[in-house]
């Protein structure tokens, strides 16, 4: 299962990585760690193109509910700033 | 609880459940409360490739690949072959591709006549003596893994050779293929499944050159023979020979 480690430890490292450096870019939105993270997720798995099809077929759900919250935030923020 | 996945899931999960609300709510810290986001998304993806696992275990499928090789030797053994097989697409089997080794001794496979019918003793040629067994090796079963038939190039071999070890079976980290004329030159990085100067290796490869020949012998839809397999450094260098159908 060396692919699924190395899938998992990426993920995490990634991710790690990505709130440390908002962190320290003095971000304040929680909005904005998640949909970063929510790219992050789906630019790694879709770069993981040699999973088994069960795996991919799974991950590729996963990556839906994901994005349709990254969708939600967006419409939020978008009608946040049109109403001013 | 035997699926580590499942168990690191469920760990993060709580983990970050825990932590997101107690962090914005009371603590007010928001790279802390994208902290515990980061554990529940990781903790619900190892979740779900828990599910994914094979449900027969590493060890079971270690038992059946055994058994399979060891009836496949003690068949060789018994009919004193020496032969180097030669895999067939399924072009010229007519069904699934499989691997002839020649009965006669020190007689190589040079060309095939005709579709080779799925039975144990055939004839490839027009000479009385053009006779082989033909059987089916790891290599022949994988084909069916692949979601489609890979082209004759070898980017397009690499790619299926690369799915089936790493993504699909997972015993070798990467594959680079090189394809000359009438040679295809395999290098197998972290591969967990070595050659050894057994009967059966030297008639028919060890399973990752197998596994290579198969695929390899599918995508140029010719017949395949494994000339040279060593294995130093971490790395397996697989040299396949294609012959002319």
């Amino acid at each position: 299962m060396r692919i699924y480690n190395k899938y998992v430890v990426f993920l995490a490292v990634v991710t790690c990585l990505i709130n440390t450096i908002l962190a320290f870019m003095g971000e304040k939105d929680i909005a904005v760690y998640f949909t970063v993270n929510v790219i992050a997720y789906l630019v790694i798995t879709l770069l993981y193109v040699y999973f088994n099809p069960r795996a991919r077929k799974i991950l590729n759900t996963v990556g839906v509910v994901f994005f349709a919250s990254f969708l939600v935030i967006v419409t939020l923020k978008a009608v946040e700033a049109l109403s001013g | 609880m035997r699926n580590p996945y499942r168990m690191l899931g469920l760990v993060l999960c709580l983990a970050g459940g825990t932590f997101a609300p107690i962090s914005y709510f009371a603590i007010g810290s928001v790279p802390f409360t994208a902290l515990g986001l980061s554990a529940i998304m990781l903790g619900f993806t190892s979740i779900v490739l828990a599910g994914t696992r094979p449900p027969v275990s590493p060890e079971a499928c270690e038992l059946i690949l055994k058994t399979g090789m060891q009836n496949t030797a003690a068949l060789l053994e018994e009919l004193d072959l020496r032969g180097k097989a030669v895999y067939l697409p399924s072009t010229i089997t007519g069904g699934s591709p499989r691997a002839l080794i020649p009965l006669a001794d020190n007689q190589d496979i040079l060309h095939i006549r005709g579709k080779i019918p799925a039975r144990l003793i055939v004839r490839y040629g027009s000479d009385p003596g053009d006779m082989a067994i033909s059987v089916t090796t790891a290599g022949s079963m994988n084909i069916d893994l692949l979601e489609t038939r890979p082209g004759p190039t070898s980017g397009e071999i690499e790619a299926a050779v690369t799915y089936i070890l790493t993504g699909v079976l997972d015993i070798a980290t990467s594959v680079a293929v090189r394809l000359t004329d009438g040679t295809v030159d395999v290098e197998v990085k972290g591969s967990r499944l070595h050659y050894e100067d057994v009967w059966y290796y030297r008639c028919l490869g060890s399973p990752i050159a197998s596994i290579v020949a198969a695929i390899s012998s599918e995508a140029l839809g010719r017949p395949v023979r494994i000339k040279d397999e060593d294995y130093s450094n971490g790395k397996s260098r697989i040299a396949l020979e294609v012959l002319s159908s």
